[in-house]
């Protein structure tokens, strides 16, 4: 598993507008981590050109 | 008046039509139930008696001026408290909410007026809906009415309809399915709980989780009565564009009895194989029995399941978080602890995270699809577990040790992710007599089947017959 230090952590809730205070970052840190590498893991499936959905078809 | 408590919607609908028993007879009974039995069970936010019994006291006598009863006159019926009610705080489980009274009812509770239910109250739930637990800090837990012993987990997050229905405080509910909130108290309560297709019912009105993978739908004892409300909640809605305008079938209509010849594809890996022993054999001799009813069956392993989960988690972390942003900013010391660091999560998802989970979502609905070209239904178990002790964070899976949650969520959610409409049959009790659950998948938009399955499951068993003891 890939660590997040957290600084990462802290500069990637500010970007997104969130002001969280260190405590409450490393209450979620190995959460992150093990978010982060199972989303790594999708990166190595040969997606190319299927076309992203949103929704269900709707007739 | 007990009896009247376990009656079905179908039967309270026919025995008020015909006056052998009154609206408020109904009305009265439900409500006297909830008051000796719900300040242990926790099921209700907000118990509406007076505008109940007023509304029944109105249906009693549009009866009695002899106006046609409409398909669920006078019979009474439990919200989740995230559909938006006119008049009526509408909480979402939340303290932010505590005082939020919506001037509108959701489609899907006006639908219902119009069809003659009467709102007896709001129900309890995952606060936001984010969590399959069923945990709620603001306004009690609700219990699982199975174990009275300990504190069992009644499953979420629609977790007070799952245990108002399971204890007879209300004939049925709405509920609303993000990644199983349907499903799993079906489950855990023993009770019959539907996910239509994303589309076949409106979402305007009810409090969102994540846009695109929220549904709405029915909670009863039944199937039967899962197919009667369905065919009052679902059709287009202008205030809802992802609202198909497919026209909706007669769903009680459907329910022959018959499945000779319905071909029932088995999900045997990560279903099956990921599911606690006494739940498996469960599902394994409800396969045998509808094989015995008529039906064809085979095995079929979905491949693309193991990617569900992190692709389904970006999209519900994302959408959620989007929803949440400006309470997350400036109350975030007002949500539980488990739904804030859930929401704290999204903050870490990228745009590219989404998009390829929306890749992922392509190809996992385009595997199910192929599934259910060649077989009418899919059937899995519900949960791979039965319901755990509140605070127990750990399950022994048919696969390995897991956390509660993932475990909960693991069979359910790839139906949101999908698409496909699921719905829940109690199939078996455990050796510690909690019941264990199993779903039938469907085709997109047929419900009618999916349904005529379970009914036929249930015309053929009594799984769904018993009830817990309560004090």
């Amino acid at each position: 598993m890939t660590p997040v230090s957290l600084d990462t952590l802290r500069r990637s809730a500010q970007l997104a507008g969130f002001d969280w205070s260190d405590a409450e970052l490393e209450a979620i840190r190995g959460a992150v981590e093990r978010a982060l590498e199972s989303l790594a893991r999708l990166e190595r499936l040969p997606l190319g050109d299927v076309e992203p959905t949103t929704q269900y078809r709707m007739p | 008046m007990t009896d009247l408590c376990w009656a079905s919607m179908a039967d309270l609908a026919r025995m008020i039509a015909t006056k052998a028993v009154s609206p408020v007879e109904a009305v009265r009974a439900h409500l006297d139930r909830i008051t000796a039995l719900d300040a242990s069970l926790r099921s209700f936010i907000t118990v509406c008696a007076d505008e109940a019994l007023s509304a029944a006291r109105r249906a009693e006598a549009e009866l009695v001026a002899g106006r046609p009863a409409p398909a669920l006159h006078g019979v009474p019926i439990g919200l989740k408290d995230l559909f938006n009610t006119a008049g009526v705080r509408t909480t979402g489980g939340s303290k932010i909410l505590a005082d939020f009274v919506p001037r509108e009812d959701a489609t899907v509770v006006a639908r219902l007026r119009m069809a003659g239910a009467i709102v007896l109250g709001k129900l309890n739930m995952h606060e936001f809906a984010y969590g399959p637990e069923g945990l709620n800090a603001h306004y009690g837990q609700a219990r699982n009415p199975w174990d009275a012993a300990q504190v069992r987990i009644p499953g979420g997050s629609s977790s007070g309809s799952g245990v108002a229905v399971a204890a007879g405080l209300v004939p049925g509910a709405l509920g609303s399915d993000t990644g199983g909130s349907i499903r799993i108290p079906a489950a855990l309560c023993g009770i019959t709980g539907l996910k239509p297709t994303y589309g076949r019912v409106s979402r305007a009105g009810v409090l969102p989780l994540a846009w695109s993978m929220d549904h709405v739908g029915p909670m009863a004892r039944t199937a039967a009565d899962c197919a009667l409300l369905l065919r009052c909640l679902a059709g287009p809605d202008p205030l809802d564009t992802s609202a198909s305008v497919l026209p909706v079938p007669d769903y009680v209509g459907a329910l022959t009895g018959e499945i000779k010849g319905l071909r029932v594809g088995l999900l045997r890996k990560f279903f099956l194989d990921g599911a606690a022993p006494e739940v498996r054999q469960a599902v394994e001799r409800a396969a045998k029995a509808l094989e015995k009813l008529g039906a064809s069956l085979d095995e079929v392993d979905l491949e693309s399941m193991t990617h569900v989960a992190p692709a389904s988690f970006a999209i519900v972390a994302s959408e959620a978080l989007a929803y949440h942003a400006e309470w997350m900013r400036t109350r975030a010391a007002d949500y539980q602890p488990d739904v804030r660091e859930r929401l704290r999560m999204g903050a870490f998802i990228t745009g590219m995270h989404y998009v390829r989970a929306q890749q992922i979502r392509a190809l996992v609905r385009a595997e199910v699809d192929g599934a259910l070209a060649r077989r009418d239904v899919l059937l899995a178990p519900t949960t791979p577990i039965v319901a755990t002790v509140l605070g127990q964070t750990e399950a022994t899976l048919g696969d390995g040790t897991t956390d509660v949650r993932s475990a909960l969520i693991r069979l359910t959610r790839p139906f949101n992710f999908s698409g496909h409409p699921a719905c829940s049959v109690p199939c078996g009790f455990s050796a510690a007599g909690l019941p264990i659950g199993m779903q039938f998948v469907g085709r997109p938009f047929d419900e009618a089947t999916v349904l005529r399955s379970a009914d036929a499951y249930q015309r053929a068993t009594d799984w769904h017959a018993r009830r817990p003891v309560l004090a």
